[in-house]
């Protein structure tokens, strides 16, 4: 590890640091000199990509975005540049890279979108551990932690465990139910979000992404109730076969 | 500016190689051999011998032959224990730092062994560029390759191994990558290709997608303590085990050294064997260790049920590359094989099943990683566009929180260079300083993941407990090699970082064994003129001795030569005798030239005599 710095500036306008032109925020290059920019502050991952604020991306647009991207700044393009234009193909490849890592898959996504439109993460809720159950899940939620209750005591006084791994499954199911109902909400409220992105009212487009946050919150609930699930059917020597291998030990 | 090379700093050998005319092509020695095995051995005058001449060494100077090093770069003494146990030269060093090689009265740090190899490399590639009568042969920068599951530190003493062999490193890039772009150079197509990379001390196992020439490594995996040497282990104990029942432990501490290695090169050509037949032997000769030797026929399906537990153990590093990628094993389009360890036939038939597909193996799997480190190196220099590689950090990078906690800052499988920022504050009134240390590792507590760095964040402008908010910032480059920054974002105030890297070696400590090595430099480059001064004194008094004592001395010379003169021949022959043993380098040459100059007037009598018996006994024409 060496020392290093790394400026971020919070500017809507870039100076060129090889011509000393200014720049709009989103331009990758100078204008002027048409060398690679210093990243600024910048935050919209959206237009970044050149993307509107829109959540349903084609997966091979926005792949071959990334691999265009990734040509015109990756740093292996600047051994031979001056120190400004090295540094700055360092930072805007690691950006890239960072915003590909968020618009690739739809949940970081809208997570994204939540932050730049001003809303909490809800990441944060999610790992506070007090996180409350959505009143829409009580009853599942419920059920759930009645039976994981009684394999855990059955487990324990040394029941078959392949039985007790149908039960699992069997308690597993009304969960994915659920979330492939919540992957629906979530497509759905994506595609509504998409038509008052640019021409709904401000009214509109809050209570959209309200929405898109509560069932967000509601798929992160579920989804930790599912990784919870798999945790109790690793605990049965029955079950640990197929894809799911031990953790690696990185050694190094 | 100098030629540019691609290495392959391998555990087991190392190749070099570099691009003409858009072809990779490694770099062979005069009899067509590309392989430098990563040995070093110090010589009993300190000469320090490389490759296959350390590798003889082996045999006959166990404890002064240091070997597998790779495996110990940018590691602690405590992590290499197992591995030290079965070596013949020690390994020291303290708790929480650099592991350090004694050899003879000499210590090294692995970085430092690594720099004999690539300074090997570099020179071969000098020798090469200089008869294809270029102009301008000096090597001075290098794309080096490391295990795509190296961490930090690793990849951090590979870079210092580079410097310290006085080579600018261009790019560190993993070894499954690189033989990626080897394989892809003539084939423009797209897929998703898995390069499975079993060498002489790591195992990698790289998932890629190829599209428009961007070679995106989608995920990686691996084990850095996985490879050929484990499987002579298991050969090396095997023959332990029968020689002497008394377990292994034991019969170790009461063997020597030269035994294990003659055992290990047996085992080795065993296992080679054993690739193209089904049968083989192991024999060692008698020896002091082993009075009656051992002989021993193994068929391949023994050798197979030893090894199969260590073959098992890359399967589940490529179950979890393939869950990473999001891939399942048939999806994958290609299957690369990589590393000499892949040759054995049941290493191609796991990995075959595996994927449902006959693995590509057309390159040479010992050179392909040089070759594409090769092609690395070029696309560096010259500005060619065709291709991008596209690598990715093999695991988590973290900070240590409260609880001993990790709280991940960059996961494992982005796409490098990648960032990450974390705020710090202050939790005492006008607190000016903050601990930090990161971690890498996929573990939830930091005793579990590897200790990269600890520092202080230096520099906060006094405030009240809570107010200032510093942004750290993580850069992980290219190489995978980290780079730390940050700000106190109210004050716009820049902190000062020092870096106190946990198993590596500070910059300082890098500075001075470049001087040292210089040092060590001209050590060794006297040590050779010694031994040729000494050569060429040998070679004066043998030849002065032997006309002296030739019967017919006084008939050859007829008394041409004075009494005087014999007795300074003698004289000078008598000080050169003396001064010959001594290490005065410049003592020698002066009296072996006096001895020259003494025996002067005896060469020319000696001569015309010849040439007079050369004359009297033949005609004029014969001349």
């Amino acid at each position: 590890m060496t020392p290093d710095s790394i400026p971020v500036s919070p500017v809507s306008t870039l100076e060129c640091r090889s011509c000393g032109a200014g720049a709009p925020v989103d331009e990758h290059f100078c204008p002027q000199c048409s060398r690679i920019l210093a990243l600024g502050r910048h935050g919209d991952y959206f237009a970044f990509f050149g993307l509107p604020r829109k959540l349903l991306i084609a997966q091979d647009d926005l792949e071959r975005r990334f691999r265009e991207l990734s040509r015109k700044f990756h740093p292996d393009y600047y051994y031979n540049a001056s120190p400004a234009e090295r540094l700055a193909s360092l930072e805007r490849s690691s950006y890239l890279n960072d915003a590909y890592r968020a618009l690739r898959t739809p949940a970081t996504r809208i997570e994204h979108l939540l932050a730049i439109e001003g809303l909490p993460s809800t990441k944060s809720e999610g790992e506070s551990g007090a996180a409350k159950v959505p009143p829409a899940l009580l009853e599942e939620v419920f059920e759930l932690n009645e039976e994981l209750d009684e394999i855990r005591e059955q487990r324990e006084s040394g029941a078959d465990p392949a039985a007790l791994a149908s039960r699992l499954d069997a308690a597993r199911a009304p969960i994915d139910r659920k979330r492939e109902e919540h992957e629906r909400q979530i497509d759905a409220l994506s595609a509504q979000w998409d038509g008052v992105a640019e021409t709904g009212s401000p009214a509109e487009r809050r209570a959209t992404l309200d929405a898109l946050r509560e069932t967000l919150l509601e798929r992160n609930y579920i989804n930790n109730l599912l990784a919870a699930i798999d945790r109790e059917g690793s605990g049965l020597s029955a079950l640990g076969s197929g894809l799911q291998s031990d953790n690696p030990k990185p050694k190094g | 500016m100098g030629k540019v090379v691609g290495i392959d700093l391998g555990t087991t050998n190392s190749l070099v190689a570099y691009v003409r005319d858009g072809e990779p092509r490694v770099i062979r020695d005069s009899s067509g051999d590309a392989l430098v095995p990563s040995v070093v051995s110090l010589g009993d005058d300190d000469t320090i011998f490389v490759g296959r001449e350390a590798q003889r060494r082996l045999l006959t100077s166990p404890t002064r032959t240091v070997y597998s090093v790779k495996r110990f770069m940018g590691r602690g003494i405590d992590d290499v224990k197992d591995d030290a146990a079965l070596l013949p030269f020690g390994i020291s060093g303290e708790a929480g730092g650099v592991v350090r090689i004694g050899v003879g009265d000499r210590e090294f740090t692995p970085p430092e062994i690594s720099a004999f190899v690539l300074r090997e490399l570099k020179q071969r590639a000098e020798e090469h560029f200089r008869e294809q009568g270029e102009f301008d042969f000096e090597v001075d920068r290098a794309v080096i390759t490391v295990p795509a599951y190296f961490n930090d530190a690793q990849r951090t003493a590979t870079r210092d191994a580079g410097r310290l062999a006085g080579l600018e490193v261009l790019r560190i890039i993993s070894e499954p990558t690189a033989a990626s772009l080897a394989y892809g150079l003539d084939k423009k197509n797209r897929g998703t290709i898995a390069v499975y990379d079993l060498g002489g001390g790591t195992f990698d196992i790289s998932i890629l997608k190829v599209e428009d020439g961007v070679f995106q490594a989608l995920a990686t995996s691996g084990d850095t303590h996985l490879g050929g040497d484990d499987i002579d282990r298991v050969l090396i104990e095997l023959v332990l085990r029968d020689s002497d029942s008394d377990g292994v432990g034991r019969v170790l501490l009461s063997r020597p050294a030269e035994t294990i290695q003659a055992i290990r090169k047996s085992v080795i050509q065993a296992k080679w064997d054993l690739s193209d037949h089904e049968q083989a032997e192991i024999r060692v000769e008698p020896q002091a260790g082993l009075p009656n030797g051992y002989r021993r026929a193994i068929t391949r399906a023994e050798f197979e049920a030893l090894i199969r537990p260590l073959v098992d153990r890359t399967l589940g590093p490529v179950r979890q590359a393939l869950s990473d990628a999001g891939l399942e094993p048939n999806e994958v389009d290609e299957v690369v094989l990589v590393g000499g360890a892949t040759r054995t036939p049941l290493v191609r038939r796991l990995v075959a099943d595996l994927f449902g597909k006959t693995p590509h193996s057309d390159l040479n799997p010992d050179e392909v990683v040089a070759l594409g480190a090769a092609v690395q190196a070029d696309i560096l220099v010259s500005g060619r566009r065709e291709m991008l590689l596209l690598d990715v950090t093999p695991l988590s990078l973290g900070i240590e929180t409260i609880g001993a906690v990790v709280s991940k800052i960059i996961m494992r499988n982005s796409t490098i260079p990648a960032s990450g920022r974390e705020m710090y504050t202050t939790s005492v009134d006008n607190q000016t300083s903050v601990d930090i240390h990161v971690v890498q590792g996929e573990r939830e507590l930091v005793a579990d993941c590897r200790s990269l760095a600890r520092f202080k964040l230096r520099g906060i402008p006094p405030m009240p407990a809570g107010l200032p908010r510093v942004e750290v910032r993580f850069q992980i480059d290219a190489n995978g090699i980290l780079s730390v920054g940050a700000r106190e974002l109210r004050t716009s105030v820049e902190q000062a970082i020092e870096v106190k890297p946990s198993y590596g070696l500070t910059d300082q400590e890098v500075e001075r064994m470049l001087i040292e090595s210089f040092e060590h430099a001209q050590a060794d480059f006297d040590a050779r003129l010694l031994i040729e001064a000494r050569n060429e004194a040998e070679t004066v008094i043998n030849a002065t001795e032997k006309s002296l004592r030739r019967p017919d001395f006084a008939e050859v010379t007829g008394g041409e030569l004075t009494k005087d003169e014999l007795a300074q021949i003698e004289r000078a022959l008598g000080d050169l005798k003396q001064v010959m043993a001594g290490t005065e380098r410049e003592v020698i040459h002066e009296k072996t030239h006096a001895l020259n100059h003494a025996t002067r007037h005896l060469a020319e009598v000696m001569m015309n005599r010849s040439v007079r018996e050369a004359l009297t006994g033949r005609n004029v024409k014969d001349i």
